[in-house]
């Protein structure tokens, strides 16, 4: 099933939530919603679910008007973070739930749900735990529990918020890929909340970003990580070096030094061409770290290594010693090149964005 | 060194503790068993027969039936209604949501001797809605009905006082999901908001039934005191007890102490047979677990 928001917006009181928000998701496709917390991700999903009424615009579920149906009557099927089990109910009874509610006539035999609720315990790879009650089970089992009983009444949308944001870091990352499979293998609409860039990089075809209500931007996880619009996004999907920069000419200057010609400023954005004071974030894996002649001069003043990669922390001419760029070069390269403590190098910046100090801020 | 600091840090606890459960079991002895206990002695000072006389006694009889009768009334109305209060203030958002709270926990706040005077003045002869009463002789005052709405005042907040804070708790997101796998607003009642909070609720009833039988204050009031009619136990009691007839006080006294210890005894039994549900019934300790876990 295909959904279509246009122009929602939802105020709490004087806070609004969500304004004029314009999304299309197509049938099929896994949709991460991403924000810091107060951005509105959450409230757009529970918008989509019927869970909340939107004060203004519209929920078009394929086409047709879906903004006052009721949630029992949207197909959808909604995993909360704290999995939401009903506690006093098995698992099985658990994930039996939505088919034992159906009306008489369209209750399935209970031979045939017990099939089907063996058969998702089965998908979730809890096929031993149908008479445990959740208080048995890890966290990562009851979200995986809760998802089943999502899947028991066959819903056109599955909406996930924030589903593995009270899991640990190595059962988070196994159920992302396993979310990811799953999806890949029945072909639901999927929207999920997450606070986490790494997450919806991860497991989403599209990600939407958000901010203060508004959509700050929309696409596929390389496109929005590499070319974000808004410096927002950038300082949101991953790591970034700032540095206040003034534009004369085309060209950047930090203080007296002109660093644009590491670059040939390819990716100074017309927006940010009038200004004056701007601000270039450039991510630690785009700073490419050379001899001490080939670019801007700089001192290493730490040096990490972390698994594969290594993170140089460097001191450039003319920047404050107390905020330092950070690098990050390949752990291979750096077995060749040892850096250490004290050496003198040169910097170019692979790729770096300008923006205005103003827009910066938000 | 350290062996003698873990003595001392060892020791102290133990002697504080002693000291405080001593002190505890004192008070209680002293407040709480002995009094009890008086009561059962006195009741059964003039021999069992007597106890037994007072107890048959038609009078007596009626008190009992009629202290059933009202907490069988009030009981199931204040758990529709306490139901209906938590349900509101825990599940949505109104203007004016802490004003109920608030006047929820009226009742708690006036005496009930208040309460009672407060019927009088709305249905008594002379009160508000007396002279409509009189021409359809319906008697509310100085008859039971003034006696189960008196109770009723009484025992409001009960049963929504201890709901409102598990309902709380416990939040929306189960009911959500039963509304979101297509259950109707019945069936997530019945099948997910009600087993989680049966032990609330539960307590809640004991609670407000032994308020209901105990109570005296409003009753008083609007009772009348008419012998075998409108007296309640506890009025019985006084009534003998005003008579000078302590054995026949005591004896009937013991039997609505008795009425007490079985609701206690009732409450003992349910927690007892499922610790572990009355852990998950609250919420707040169940989701710090899960967090941990």
């Amino acid at each position: 099933m295909s959904i279509a928001l246009r122009g929602i917006g939802k105020r709490f009181g004087e806070f609004a939530a969500v304004k004029d928000i314009d999304l299309d998701v197509p049938t099929g496709a896994l949709i991460a919603l991403l924000g810091p917390s107060g951005c509105g991700k959450t409230t757009l999903l529970r918008i989509i679910a019927g869970l909340e009424t939107p004060d203004e615009g519209h929920v078009l579920f394929d086409g047709r008007d879906a903004t006052l149906w009721p949630i029992r009557d949207r197909k959808v099927g909604f995993v909360f973070q704290h999995y939401a089990l009903f506690r006093h109910m098995s698992v099985f009874e658990n994930v039996a739930f939505g088919l034992k509610v159906k009306p008489r006539r369209e209750r399935p035999a209970s031979k045939q749900i017990r099939s089907k609720v063996q058969s998702l315990l089965d998908l979730v790879q809890l096929g031993w735990a149908g008479d445990r009650y959740p208080a048995q089970l890890s966290g990562g089992q009851r979200q995986r529990v809760a998802l089943a009983r999502a899947l028991a009444v066959d819903p056109d949308v599955l909406l996930l918020d924030e589903p593995f944001g009270a899991l640990d870091s190595q059962v988070r990352h196994e159920l992302r890929r396993w979310l990811r499979r799953l999806h890949d293998e029945l072909h639901f609409t999927s929207i999920f909340v997450t606070h986490d860039q790494q997450e919806a990089i991860e497991v989403a075809d599209t990600i939407v970003v958000l901010n203060r209500g508004r959509i700050e931007q929309f696409g596929v996880p390389s496109e929005v990580y590499d070319v974000p619009t808004s410096a927002f996004v950038h300082r949101f999907l991953g790591q970034v070096n700032e540095l206040p920069v003034q534009l004369r000419g085309g060209r950047a200057y930090l203080g007296p030094i002109d660093i644009s010609d590491s670059t040939g400023l390819g990716s100074v954005t017309d927006s940010a061409g009038g200004g004056e004071a701007h601000i270039a974030l450039i991510r630690p894996h785009e700073i490419e770290v050379g001899a001490a002649a080939s670019g801007w001069p700089a001192v290493v003043v730490a040096v990490r290594v972390i698994g594969p990669i290594v993170r140089l922390e460097l001191c450039a001419d003319g920047q404050p010693t107390n905020e330092p760029l950070e690098a990050e070069i390949s752990r291979e390269r750096y077995e060749g090149e040892r850096f250490v403590v004290g050496q003198k190098v040169g910097l170019r910046f692979r790729r770096w964005q300008v923006y205005p100090t103003n827009g910066a801020a938000a | 060194m350290a062996a003698a600091e873990t003595r001392t840090t060892g020791r102290s606890p133990a002697l504080a503790r002693a000291l405080l459960i001593g002190m505890a079991l004192l008070f209680l002895g002293l407040f709480l068993v002995l009094p009890l206990l008086t009561v059962f002695v006195q009741g059964l000072a003039k021999g069992v027969s007597a106890y037994a006389a007072a107890i048959l006694d038609p009078t007596a009889w009626a008190s009992v039936k009629l202290t059933l009768l009202v907490a069988a009334i009030a009981v199931p109305f204040n758990l529709v209604f306490g139901v209906a209060a938590a349900w509101a203030i825990a599940k949505f958002e109104f203007r004016g949501k802490s004003t109920l709270i608030t006047l929820i926990d009226l009742p708690f706040a006036v005496s009930p001797v208040i309460a009672g005077l407060v019927f009088i003045l709305l249905f008594g002869s002379h009160g508000w809605f007396g002279e409509y009463l009189k021409m359809h002789h319906i008697r509310v005052v100085f008859a039971v009905p003034g006696i189960v709405l008196a109770t009723i005042f009484v025992t409001f907040p009960f049963i929504a006082r201890e709901l409102i804070p598990v309902m709380q708790a416990q939040g929306k997101d189960d009911e959500e999901t039963a509304l979101s796998l297509g259950a109707s607003g019945w069936q997530t009642f019945w099948r997910v908001t009600l087993p989680n909070i049966r032990w609330g609720l539960m307590y809640g009833v004991l609670l407000c039934n032994a308020r209901a039988m105990g109570e005296f204050g409003a009753v008083s009031v609007v009772s009348g005191h008419i012998r075998g009619l409108t007296n309640t136990m506890p009025l019985h009691v006084e009534i003998l007890y005003n008579e000078y007839n302590y054995a026949a006080a005591f004896a009937v006294a013991s039997l609505l102490a008795l009425l007490a210890l079985l609701t206690l005894a009732g409450k003992s039994f349910l927690e007892w047979r499922q610790p572990e549900l009355r852990h998950t019934a609250r919420p707040g300790r169940d989701r710090t677990r899960r967090e941990i876990t």
